[in-house]
């Protein structure tokens, strides 16, 4: 076979360069209509509409020509055109910076939870080391450094205690508190693994809690219980409550009592972030939060650009933010224009500062994505090259948004007018393609890559093919080898015994096999944190996009919304958006291209349904 | 300052033999023929006494009893091991070999699997083996501990190869053909 | 404490700190087979035949034969000439194998016939100066090679390629790699079978893995040999390992069927570390090992302790016993590729010393293999050589004018090698749709030395394709059309004429390699013919010339230039 003039008509083939996939479509056109072929999908090359993507492209058609069993171009066949999209001008990126922080001064509080303190109860009294205990007057904590056997903490307490002195609680620095209980005469509350006990300040007057398992410390969370501890008036009390709230939840604390230990909880001052918009300038604190920012910019649509105040944190996230564009742009930052941002609030587990035990502390932070417009140019260049590997006719066949509304539109059940959201790595896009035939797109920031990295920090897990792995498959909890307990509660059982390595873990299900989460977290609260980064990017987003396309920004006036792109393959995102949607009337679903190909692929076979028409 | 482990000394009486356990907080922790006796120590001179009192105590502190039994008639670690696991009333044990080998077990697991395994002898000292018998005790609980870090070192082999060979055909010489597994109670004395 | 210890000499704290201290020795047991190779616990040699059929073995009737005894009785010795060759006393037959005057063919038909018994015999009379004269004589093939690990301790394609392919351009006939990931084995076959081929064309690669695996690489053309089907010498340690003498040799014919070159594995110690000896020296053992291997019909074994050198190393006498048992392999007629595989001692010099009854005579395979990359990223778990070494092996080699297979390299050269395997891997992964190798990690392998040089890899992806590899089929064809789509024509030649050997079958033959024209050197058209002073392989000509160069050589026409 050569030219793609075979008897059935010519052959065209429809390629998609998406940010994290390529897409290809092969057709026959002929007089008697087009006939789809086969498919391909490929990882792309390089960064979106540079000409790096012309591997992938040509990988992809390949592929595609395997898929529709013909032989590859260049092995006996050629396609009459290759047809590229014209790729979304966007670029997102992504910056977290965290917003509030806990700062322990004079070393007043250990707040950590060490999963095994010892005894209960509350022992209020004066620091001592363990070395200068025989000298110890009146009630006394001990404070223990590294290095000393449990064995021989215990007998020293004992001979202590035997010896009058009165001792009322301590301090370990190793994990050792049930071994140094179980063997003291007279049980007291201790507190272990305080990895910088050498900080305690010695012969300060101070306390130590902890609470039965199962149950938290109810005095030293108290504003007025450290008030009756300590013997505070009453602006002594008004200082003491933050230490109050920041021990709240712990089943052990230690609060010690120096002439000016504080503890804070403090807003970094983040800077201020400047909406440019084409009649009017607007600023706004970052650590106003999320929704501050998004009312913001919601006064200044249409966005001309977004800039941070120089030297402060939000300065450095745009920064950031230009620096990757102007790597992928190649145009120098002073030219890049952020045309549209998303802000999202999270929180970060983060170390406290001046901690004695590695406290963790939860800390507000706030996300941003941004996104700019790049040239269209650089397309042609991989359109060329395309062409010449492979032989043939190579080019530009459409605008993105407006393809992916003729792709959707071969789903099963639509009609125009037809609204698409493409759920993609970094835009989320929404095209609308009226009665008349009339064609409008919007990229709005922030999508998947968004959503994996909200889900990363706010569990700790510094670690993307994790959070990748928990934002796309289901929960479960391992509970013995031959059965696991899904999210939903229902179980499973094996007939062949589990790895070892996922035993009594909480786990992904993959399709293949159960991959453990490294957490110490429940599946509740993976899942939780898992559904609202979803619902915190796409069903904001979703709205965003659509009511920009809407006519009159009524979502109400959109009769169907299909559902495109790689997250549209997501488990819950298209029931989330599905939700925000349903009170508006809308018919939203997932796309299915051809009937058979999901919501893959509209883009190509858009490509190829407006060359046919043409 | 802390007193010299080298100071304790471990003995294993023998209560009478081994059954399986019902109560779901304990570990077994079962020991090869020549665990304690003849042996004291183990290829690194770890005291037997410690490698038992850190184990004990790590178990101790997560709130989970332990009991220990003397296995007689093999001293592969897997088959130790497992043997511990079958009679644990959680279901996990700690398998220990005279030189220092540990595994942590369960039982419904295939006997050549572990759930965690330290093979480099010569790399565990006394912190190690608090860890193990902490992470145990976790699995007994259900929990999800972090496994313990296991070390590696490529020069093990020219300086303990042969010792552990040597160790391993003495420890084969201790077994006792038959003789079922034997509950003991460990006593650590000071000298 | 200080005051009950003896105060000891400024001279024995100097000792006490050598790091030959550092290395562990124990005292023989030969009751539990913890000996080298003089052991009272060993039989006594004995054969009887009735009806053309082994009906005693070593003191042992046929009724009361283990598999072992009746795979060897059956199989390994030549049971017509067996009475007569063991009436022989021993001590002929330890001259023979030192005398020039004795033609190889004639030792090595006498060996045929011998016990395992009456060869531990014959080589306890040799000292090591006799066992290295022995071997100078009978190893199978005339040219002497080494064979290489290349490896990376974060399971790099990239990094295997290049040290793959700079480990060819030096002189290793054979390359070896493994996995710490064993789920990445697809992958790095193929880095090293691209990089070994961008080096020198010829080179024959190999992938260490569980044995269905490794035979199934070796099938698809992946892979051009196999090395690591371990035989051992008592019933109780194949049976452990859920085998049998039949079980290799059934897996034997498996890769004979297509054309594949494989040898087996045994080694000095393992018995008695498993601690299953059955109360016989670790030699005598291995001797069992060996006439296994030779009733199975391989061509050739991997022998010299291999991973349980600790312990023959740690025992009297225990080196001479590994070099013993390499030159009994060789006697047997068989391939040996001989150890100085494994990190054996703290101290250099020590290493220097295990490596000599080898090097000196030349053996088929010096080491089996060299650490092409530097130990840490050995995942072999460290070899006796590795890449650090490259300067004094060559210095060696010019001092004692031995060839121990490898030869010194301009830099320049290396780096043009390494360039090239990387990209052509780059072209192979591209052209196959695999896991993309940016140029950031080709300009990295350029100029590395280990695995931390090198940008991390998208594990998850890299699994995920080489799952794809055994998933969609892909042989060593389609490695040659990505190598030749990809532009790199010459890697793909070397590629294909690799993969024709395995319809010519050469690779078959005993101690076959390639040379850079694909010319099979083996005992067949390259027979040892060494027959005393003047003969046999000679260190002259243009090899000498080649291994006179070293990094730094003081220019005799110009003493204030080097030549290099």
């Amino acid at each position: 076979m050569t030219g793609g003039a075979g008897g059935d008509g010519l052959l065209v083939v429809g390629v998609d360069i998406g940010n994290s996939t390529t897409e290809a479509c092969v057709a026959t056109v002929g007089e008697r209509g087009t006939d789809y072929l086969g498919t391909a999908l490929t990882r792309t090359t390089g960064v979106k509409g540079t000409p790096d993507n012309t591997e992938g492209a040509v990988a992809a058609v390949r592929r595609a020509f395997d898929d529709a069993r013909r032989a590859r171009p260049g092995l006996g066949s050629a396609p009459h055109v290759v047809l590229l999209n014209e790729a979304t001008p966007v670029i997102s990126g992504l910056a977290m910076e965290t917003i509030s922080e806990t700062i322990i001064t004079e070393s007043t509080m250990i707040g950590h939870n060490p999963t095994t303190p010892g005894g209960s109860g509350i022992g209020v009294g004066t620091t001592v080391a363990i070395d200068a205990l025989s000298g110890a007057r009146g009630p006394t904590i001990v404070v223990v450094p590294p290095g000393r056997d449990f064995d021989d903490v215990a007998a020293e307490i004992n001979d202590a205690t035997d010896r009058g002195v009165e001792v009322v609680a301590a301090v370990l620095a190793h994990d050792d508190a049930v071994l140094v209980v179980n063997r003291l005469h007279a049980a007291i509350p201790v507190v272990d693994e305080v990895g910088a006990v050498e900080k305690v300040p010695l012969g300060m007057d101070a306390a130590v809690e902890v609470a039965d398992p199962g149950r938290t410390v109810r005095t030293l969370s108290d504003s007025y219980g450290l008030a009756s501890v300590f013997g505070l008036d009453p602006d002594q009390t008004r200082q003491v409550s933050p230490v109050a709230r920041a021990l709240t939840g712990n089943r052990s604390a230690v609060v010690v009592r120096t002439p000016s230990g504080d503890v804070t909880d403090r807003r970094i001052p983040v800077g201020t972030l400047t909406l440019a918009g084409a009649g009017k300038t607007l600023h706004v604190d970052v650590d106003a939060g999320a929704e501050e920012i998004m009312t913001t910019l919601a006064r200044v649509q249409p966005l001309q650009d977004a800039t941070g105040e120089g030297g402060t944190h939000v300065g450095g996230m745009l920064a950031q933010i230009r620096d990757t564009m102007t790597d992928v742009t190649g145009r120098p930052a002073s030219e890049i224009r952020i045309r549209d941002v998303l802000a999202v609030d999270t929180v970060v587990p983060s170390e406290v500062q001046g901690g004695l035990a590695g406290e963790v502390s939860p800390e507000r932070a706030v996300a941003l994505a941004a996104m700019v417009r790049t040239s269209r140019s650089r397309m042609q260049v991989v359109a060329d090259r395309v062409a010449h590997e492979l032989g043939c006719r190579s080019e530009i066949g459409g605008v993105e948004g407006e393809m992916a509304v003729r792709g959707a539109l071969t789903t099963p059940g639509t009609a125009v007018p037809i609204a698409v959201l493409d759920l993609g790595g970094g835009s989320t896009d929404a095209a609308l393609l009226d009665r008349d035939g009339a064609c409008s797109a919007v990229h709005v920031a922030g999508a998947g890559e968004l959503v994996t990295k909200l889900i990363s920090s706010e569990l700790g897990l510094d670690d993307r093919d994790v959070a990748e792995s928990v934002k796309r498959h289901p929960l479960a909890r391992v509970e013995s080898f031959f059965h696991v307990r899904h999210e939903d509660g229902t179980v499973q059982f094996f007939a062949d015994p589990l790895p070892p390595h996922v035993f009594a873990r909480v786990v992904v299900m993959t399709p293949d096999g159960p991959a453990p989460v490294p957490t110490r977290r429940s599946v509740e609260h993976v899942r939780a944190v898992r559904r609202e980064a979803k619902r915190k990017v796409f069903a904001v987003n979703a709205l965003r996009a659509l009511r920009q396309v809407a006519p009159g920004g009524s979502l109400r006036l959109l009769d169907f919304v299909v559902l495109l792109g790689g997250s549209a393959l997501d488990f819950e995102v298209p029931d989330l958006i599905a939700d925000v949607l349903a009170p508006h009337g809308v018919v939203c679903g997932t796309g299915n291209v051809h009937g058979t190909e999901g919501p893959r692929n509209a883009v190509a076979s858009g490509l190829v349904d407006a060359w046919a028409r043409r | 300052m802390t007193a010299p482990a080298a100071e304790r000394t471990l003995t294993l009486n023998e209560i009478g033999p081994a059954k399986r356990g019902s109560r779901p907080d304990e570990v077994v922790v079962a020991v090869s023929p020549a665990f304690a006796d003849p042996f004291t120590k183990t290829i690194v001179d770890v005291p037997h006494a410690e490698v038992i009192r850190q184990i004990l105590a790590g178990i101790e502190e997560q709130g989970v009893t332990a009991r220990m039994v003397k296995v007689w008639d093999t001293a592969d670690l897997a088959a130790v091991a497992h043997i511990g696991a079958r009679l644990s009333g959680s279901g996990i044990s700690i398998g220990l070999l005279s030189r220092g080998t540990t595994m942590i077990h369960q039982r419904d697991l295939a006997r050549l699997s572990n759930l965690e395994l330290f093979p480099q002898s010569p790399l565990l000292d006394a912190e190690v083996f608090r860890r193990i018998g902490s992470n145990a005790a976790q699995y007994a609980k259900g929990e999800s501990p972090a496994p313990v870090p296991t070390r590696n070192d490529q020069m093990a082999r020219p300086r303990w190869q042969a010792k552990a060979a040597l160790l391993h055909l003495k420890e084969f010489e201790c077994i006792v053909a038959g003789r079922k597994p034997v509950e003991v109670e460990p006593v650590i004395s000071r000298r | 404490m200080t005051a009950t210890q003896p105060r000891s000499s400024r001279r024995t704290e100097i000792l006490e700190s050598r790091p030959v201290n550092l290395d562990g020795f124990v005292e023989e047991w030969p009751e539990k087979g913890l000996v080298a190779m003089e052991s009272d616990f060993d039989p006594a040699p004995g054969v009887r035949v009735e009806d053309g059929r082994i009906v005693e073995l070593d003191g042992r009737a046929r009724a009361d034969f283990d598999f072992m005894d009746t795979y060897i009785a059956d199989h390994a010795i030549d049971a017509e000439a067996a009475e007569a060759a063991n009436a022989v006393p021993s001590v002929e037959i330890a001259r023979m194998l030192v005398d020039p005057r004795a033609g190889r063919d004639e030792v090595v038909a006498i060996g045929r016939a011998l016990t395992p018994a009456k060869i531990l015999d014959v080589v306890k009379l040799m000292n090591v100066v006799e066992i290295m004269m022995a071997m100078q004589k009978m190893r199978a093939r005339r040219t002497p090679a080494n064979q290489a690990h290349s490896t990376s301790a974060k399971d790099n394609p990239i990094q295997v390629a290049a040290d793959a392919a700079e480990g060819a351009l030096r002189g290793f006939a054979e390359l070896e790699t493994t996995l710490g990931v064993v789920r990445y084995a697809p992958l790095l076959a193929i880095a090293l079978q691209v990089g070994g081929q961008a080096g020198r064309g010829g080179v024959l690669t190999q992938c260490a893995l569980e044995e269905a695996t490794e035979l199934e690489l070796g099938m698809r053309g992946i892979t051009a040999y196999a090395e690591t089907i371990s035989v051992y010498g008592t019933e109780s340690v194949f049976v452990d390992g859920d085998d049998t003498p039949w079980s290799k040799a059934f897996l034997a014919s498996a890769y004979a069927s297509r054309g594949i070159k494989m040898r087996f594995t045994s080694g000095t110690g393992s018995e008695v570390q498993m601690g299953n000896a059955e109360g016989r020296s670790m030699l005598y053992l291995e001797i069992r090992c060996i006439l296994m291997a030779r009733g199975a019909g391989v061509q050739g074994l991997q022998n010299g302790s291999i991973s349980c050198i600790g312990v023959p190393g740690a025992v009297p006498g225990g080196i001479r016993a590994v070099a013993a048992e390499n030159l009994i392999a060789s006697w047997m007629d068989l391939e040996c590729a001989s150890g100085n595989d494994q990190s054996f001692s703290h101290s250099p010099m020590r290493r220097t010393s295990r490596l000599l009854p080898q090097l000196l005579p030349g053996t088929d395979f010096v080491c089996s293999g060299y650490s092409a990359v530097p130990n840490p990223d050995n995942m072999f778990a460290g070899s006796n050589l590795d890449v650090e070494d490259y300067d004094d092996w060559n210095t060696m080699q010019r001092d004692l004018q031995v060839d121990g297979g490898l030869r010194h390299v301009r830099d320049s050269e290396i780096l043009q090698v390494r360039e090239k395997a990387a990209r052509a891997l780059q072209a192979v992964f591209a052209e196959l749709d695999l896991t993309p190798i940016s140029d950031q990690e080709v300009e990295a392998a350029v100029y590395a030395h280990g695995s931390e040089d090198y940008p991390d890899r998208d594990v998850l992806e890299d699994i995920k394709a080489a799952q794809s590899v055994m998933d969609r089929g892909i042989t060593g064809l389609d490695l040659v059309k990505a190598l030749e789509r990809g532009g790199f024509h010459d890697v793909a030649e070397n590629l294909l004429n690799v993969l024709r050997q395995r319809v010519s079958g050469d690779l078959l033959q005993t101690s076959a390699i390639l040379t850079g024209d694909f010319v099979p050197l083996s005992a067949i058209n390259d027979a040892n013919d060494y027959g005393g002073p003047g003969s046999g392989y000679r260190l002259e000509g243009e090899r000498w010339e080649q291994l006179k160069k070293l990094r730094h050589v003081t220019s005799a026409e110009n003493p204030e230039t080097e030549v290099s």
